[in-house]
This record gives C-alpha cells, sequence and structure tokens, in this order.
C-alpha cells in the first residue's frame, strides 16, 4: 500500500477570543491517498475552512500534526512553509483571488517568480498549464475581461502550474452559475484522473460531492467518514455508481 | 526577487488617480526642498570656497564703507610675511536706464597685477583678459550673467550709472568676461581708475593681504590692530575663514531655519507616501494573503509594498528636482516672462536631478517602513476568515 499523501493525526484546534476559548478541530484524524479526490462537507462554522488552512499550512494545529507527503507541515517555521506550499500546494479558492492588474498569463505565472527557472521554461509552463484548462486563447485577458468560470480557470491553472502533490480547493463552484459549475467539476475531475493529483475539495454543492472519490463530513470539529446514511443524508444520490 | 519588480510597476496603475495625487504631491515638495535645500548649499559652498586661513581681510573697525586711509596701504603690505595684497574699491549701480534690479551690479575696483592670484575662483581667468584690462585703461570685467542679461558681447562700451557714487557714472568698455560662480553677477575693474573716475584718492574699503601660514596670519592680524589701536582708523583684521564664519554666524538663526524647513519636507514627503501606501496595503490585504497562500514569503510580500513606495518616490523626486532644474535654466533666458528673480541667484546644479530620485526613493523607503511591517505580517488564516 501506498504512503498516504495526507495525513492528519488528532489534530486540535482552538481560538482564544477574549476570555473565550473556542475549540474548532477536536482530535481529527484522516489518512488522504496519493491520487485520491476526497471532499470535505459540513455545515457553515463546521470547521470546514479552519481544516483547510492547516493542510495548506496556512495556519497552525494547536495540538496534533498535519503531515504533507513526508513532511510534518505543522512544525515548518513560517519561511519553511512558505517555501513548502509554493512546490506542494495548489490552492484554488471560491472567489478566484486572481490580481485584477494581471493578465491571465501572469496570474498563473506568479506562483513560479518563486523558482529558479530560465523565462523560456517558465513562459513553456505557463502556456501548457493555460492550454490544459482550455484558455490558450485568454492569456492576455485580465481578470475583469474574463467570465466567472473563465476566471476559475485561471484560478486553477495557477494551482497546478508548479505541479504540486496536493490541491486544495475551497468551494471552487461556490460562485458560480450551475452550468459553470458543472464545466468546472468536469476540470476538476478530469484534471485528477490524468494527473492523478491528490485533491481535498471543500464544498457545500452536491453536485461537487458527487464527483469525489470519498467524502468525509465535518461537524462540530468532530469528522464523520465511512457511513453511507450519513453521507446519503448530505448528498442526494450519493453513491453515484 | 527582481522578479517580482514588474508586479511592483503594475500595482502602480491600480489607483491611477491615487497614484498621481501622491506622485504630485510628492513632486511639489521634491521642487520646494531642491530650492530651500540649495539656499543651504549655496551658503555651504560660499564658506568653502572663503574659508582660508592665508588670506586676510583688512578695513576699517567700524565702517566697511568709510574705509580707511590709503596712505595705510604701504605700511601694512611692506609688513614682513606678507607675500602679495590688493585693494578693493566699491562701486555699484545700474548697467543701463531700465530701473530693471536685474540689471544692476556690485562693482570692485582693484589691481590688475596680481587679479587672479588675489581672488579666489578667477585662478583661471584667461591672461589675454588680463593683458586687455591692463591695456585699457576703462576696461571693465563683467560676470557672466549680467552679460547674457544684457545681451552683451566683448567691446560693448557703456556708462555705469552709480549708486554708490551719485553724479559720478563713468565709461567702461567690456574686454573680459567673469566666469560662473561668486562673480557672475559682478564687475571688476582698475582701482587706479576709479580712483581718477570718482577722485576718491585718499580711502581704501578693503585689503586683502596673502600671507604663508596661518600661524603668520595670526601674527600679522594681532600686529596691525596693535600698531593702528589708538589712532583716528582703527583696523580690524581677520582670515577670510574667520570673516565668513562671522558673516555665518551672523545669520546663523535663518539657516537653522531653513535647515528645519528641509527636514520637515522630508518628512513630510515620507508621511504622503506612507499614508498612500498604508491605504494600498490595507485594500490589498487579500491580494497580500493570496500571494502567502502562493508561497510567497513575508519578505516578498514587504519588498512589493517598500518597491512600490520607493518606485514612486524615485520618480517623483526625479520629475520634481528635474523641474526645478529646468525651470532654474529657463528662469534664466532673457524676456521670460514669469522670471523668479531669487532663483536667479541660486546655482541649481544638474546634478539636483540624480540626486532628487536617490532621495525620493530613500523617503520611499522610510515611509514604507511601517505599511511593510504590517503587509509582512499579515496572517492568511485570518484574511480569508474575513472574507467567508
Amino acid at each position: 500500500m501506498s504512503s498516504p499523501a495526507l495525513q492528519l493525526e488528532d489534530v486540535h484546534k482552538e481560538y482564544v477570543r477574549g476570555s473565550e476559548r473556542i475549540e474548532v478541530l477536536r482530535g481529527l484524524d484522516l489518512r488522504v491517498r496519493d491520487g485520491e479526490f476526497l471532499g470535505l462537507m459540513g455545515p457553515s462554522g463546521s470547521g470546514k475552512s479552519t481544516l483547510l488552512n492547516l493542510i495548506a499550512g496556512l495556519d497552525r494545529p494547536t495540538s496534533g500534526r498535519v503531515i504533507v507527503g513526508d513532511e510534518v507541515v505543522s512544525e515548518m517555521d513560517e519561511a519553511e512553509i512558505a517555501r513548502w506550499r509554493s512546490a506542494h500546494v495548489g490552492f484554488v479558492f471560491q472567489f478566484y483571488h486572481l490580481i485584477p492588474v494581471l493578465t491571465a498569463f501572469e496570474n498563473v505565472e506568479l506562483p513560479l517568480l518563486l523558482f529558479n527557472m530560465p523565462a523560456s521554461r517558465r513562459r513553456q509552463q505557463v502556456h501548457t498549464t493555460l492550454e490544459l484548462v482550455g484558455l490558450s486563447h485568454r492569456v492576455d485577458h485580465r481578470p475583469g475581461q474574463l467570465s466567472g468560470g473563465e476566471q476559475q480557470r485561471v484560478g486553477i491553472a495557477r494551482a497546478l502550474v508548479t505541479d504540486p502533490t496536493l490541491i486544495v480547493a475551497d468551494e471552487p463552484t461556490g460562485d458560480l452559475d450551475g452550468h459553470t459549475s458543472e464545466e468546472i467539476l468536469d476540470l476538476l475531475e478530469a484534471l485528477q484522473a490524468s494527473l492523478r493529483k491528490t485533491i481535498v475539495l471543500v464544498t457545500h454543492d452536491p453536485r461537487a460531492a458527487r464527483r469525489v472519490h470519498r467524502l468525509v463530513r465535518l461537524e462540530k470539529g468532530v469528522l464523520l467518514e465511512g457511513s453511507d446514511d450519513a453521507l446519503a443524508e448530505a448528498v442526494p444520490g450519493w453513491p453515484m455508481n | 526577487m527582481y522578479k517580482l519588480a514588474f508586479l511592483v510597476a503594475k500595482n502602480l496603475g491600480r489607483n491611477k488617480i491615487r497614484t498621481a495625487l501622491t506622485a504630485s504631491a510628492v513632486v511639489v515638495l521634491v521642487m520646494i526642498y531642491t530650492v530651500v535645500s540649495t539656499i543651504t548649499s549655496t551658503i555651504s559652498d560660499a564658506m568653502a570656497a572663503h574659508s582660508s586661513e592665508t588670506r586676510l581681510l583688512v578695513r576699517g573697525r567700524w565702517m566697511v564703507r568709510a574705509g580707511f586711509p590709503r596712505r595705510f596701504v604701504p605700511r601694512i603690505t611692506n609688513l614682513p610675511g606678507v607675500l602679495d595684497w590688493t585693494v578693493w574699491n566699491f562701486y555699484g549701480g545700474a548697467l543701463d536706464e531700465s530701473g530693471q534690479e536685474d540689471r544692476t551690479a556690485a562693482g570692485i575696483a582693484t589691481r590688475v597685477e596680481n587679479l587672479r592670484e588675489m581672488h579666489p575662483g578667477l585662478e583661471d581667468l584667461d591672461p589675454a583678459v588680463i593683458d586687455a584690462l591692463r591695456r585699457e585703461r576703462t576696461g571693465m570685467l563683467v560676470g557672466q550673467k549680467l552679460m547674457k542679461t544684457m545681451r552683451w558681447n566683448v567691446g560693448q562700451r557703456f556708462t555705469f550709472i552709480s549708486a554708490t557714487h551719485p553724479g559720478q557714472n563713468l565709461e567702461f568698455k567690456v574686454v573680459g568676461i567673469l566666469p560662473e560662480g561668486d562673480y557672475s553677477g559682478m564687475c571688476i575693474f582698475r582701482d587706479d581708475y576709479y580712483e581718477e573716475g570718482t577722485g576718491d584718492k585718499e580711502r581704501v574699503r578693503i585689503v586683502w593681504l596673502r600671507v604663508a601660514d596661518p600661524a603668520a596670519g595670526n601674527r600679522i592680524a594681532s600686529q596691525l590692530e596693535a600698531m593702528y589701536a589708538s589712532g583716528d582708523t582703527p583696523l580690524q583684521v581677520e582670515t577670510e575663514s574667520a570673516t565668513a564664519n562671522r558673516v555665518l554666524s551672523e545669520h546663523q538663526s535663518i539657516v537653522a531655519i531653513i535647515r528645519f524647513i528641509a527636514a520637515i519636507l522630508l518628512i513630510d514627503m515620507a508621511i504622503v507616501l506612507s499614508n498612500s501606501i498604508n491605504i494600498a496595503t490595507q485594500e490589498r490585504r487579500i491580494e497580500m494573503g493570496v500571494l502567502k497562500v502562493l508561497g510567497f514569503a513575508p519578505a516578498h510580500v514587504a519588498f512589493l509594498v517598500v518597491g512600490e513606495a520607493m518606485l514612486i518616490g524615485a520618480l517623483s523626486g526625479l520629475v520634481g528636482a528635474g523641474l526645478t532644474y529646468a525651470y532654474s535654466q529657463v528662469n534664466d533666458w532673457e524676456g521670460w516672462p514669469y522670471k523668479i528673480q531669487f532663483l536667479s541667484d541660486l546655482r541649481i546644479q544638474s546634478d539636483v536631478v540624480p540626486w532628487g530620485f536617490v532621495y525620493g526613493a530613500l523617503i520611499g523607503l522610510a515611509g514604507s517602513v511601517i505599511p511593510a511591517w504590517n503587509a509582512r505580517r499579515i496572517r492568511v488564516a485570518d484574511v480569508f476568515s474575513r472574507v467567508a
């Protein structure tokens, strides 16, 4: 059996607001296989975004360990984690978060600027990735000149361009209409199948949840996994096959 | 890091109005700063040019204008240790009858023999010009600025309308041009012609002595003051450097105020830039969070903030100093209708332009310290929890 791409070991996360201590995640354990497409659902305030931040190394657990590949992310310092993240994690946002003054090409190129690579290779890699998401004809357009779906494709290309181990997508269809959502999900599914990327997808969208290999639910800071009944309750039509 | 420079440049175009207003404010401040700092640098340069310890100035103790008897001169200049000497008498007024302020000049009547040796700044004067002055009794050397204002050429004859010696207007012929610098607004002519023309044969205003070393200077100064202390016309003798320091100390508070204004202008520029960059940083918190998600280290984010402030500062500094220099050149044009007289008296050099660039960049650096510090400390989780 291959080693997990992502592993959480007894992860706790607490926030302190004034004199109040809020426990958001309560001893999570999770293993995600290499090349797995994992869905994460849960009601608002259940801790999904917090969990995603921990997985992507954007925040630290109060206790427990987050391991991606062979690296214990939760024990890295800020500079190490920035370097690690640039090489190993691609992040897809709900609201795309593209830089408005940059073209699609420049937005996708941005993460590669942190790498020591020749400009010609960098350009080639950006073009290839934009082609992969079907946007090779929109390279010189700025985000304001692109539709929501196209902006999300740029966002996905930006996440993919460094060829990361793990892609973390936070409600990538949350700001899109039904048809465009399906297109984006088709793209993510196709990319996952062809590139064998490990994807962790946070979603409220049942359509998105139906595309994943495995679905886990987060409720009140605790992961619920494996119960088809529980999942069927959350996702109409589950299981798909 | 340099690869991120394009992002810095692009960021300037985000809010064009704010960028333009910030840059305009800095340009105006740099222009004022350039003029104000040129005043102090002009004073410093003048001090440096007149800091000799081996040139002694001899004058009447109570009033320079009244001078002292010319019969003192042989005794003064024959003292042991005096290597060379010259005299000065003053003759000021208008170069024509227009009454325009820029057509007035101060004239110095002095000896021709050692004109170059006894006048700092004239060491490189063409010997042919000295010869011409020696040959032409009514000859005059006229400062370059005056020549330009009067649109004169060498050979020009004119009547100097004297304000210092009313009714004693002298005829002159321009035989040479004094170089840029201390003498560009002055005229120099022969002391013997002054004596003859004005009839002022009995008195001199200033005698300059050149001595071997500072020790000799101090000795001669004490000796001369002692020699004439009990007479009708006591003398004051001091080194050129002491004279310059005395003049400066008399105006010390004005110089201090000018320097204070210059410092305030620099601080003001830093505040303007800091304010603008801080607003931009606040507006881009999410974007900076995104950059951190993409793997940008805190130093990268800080670089973007600092780079943007330095770029605005440097470009504004370049433009501000460039405009000031350009205007100072245009201001000297004959017939320019918007002439600023005091600007003509300042020597704004072309090197203010690169210095404007450098100062602007440094001000940008200073102004961006706090915004950059805040930007590098942005916590990604906080930014996105607010978005969600």
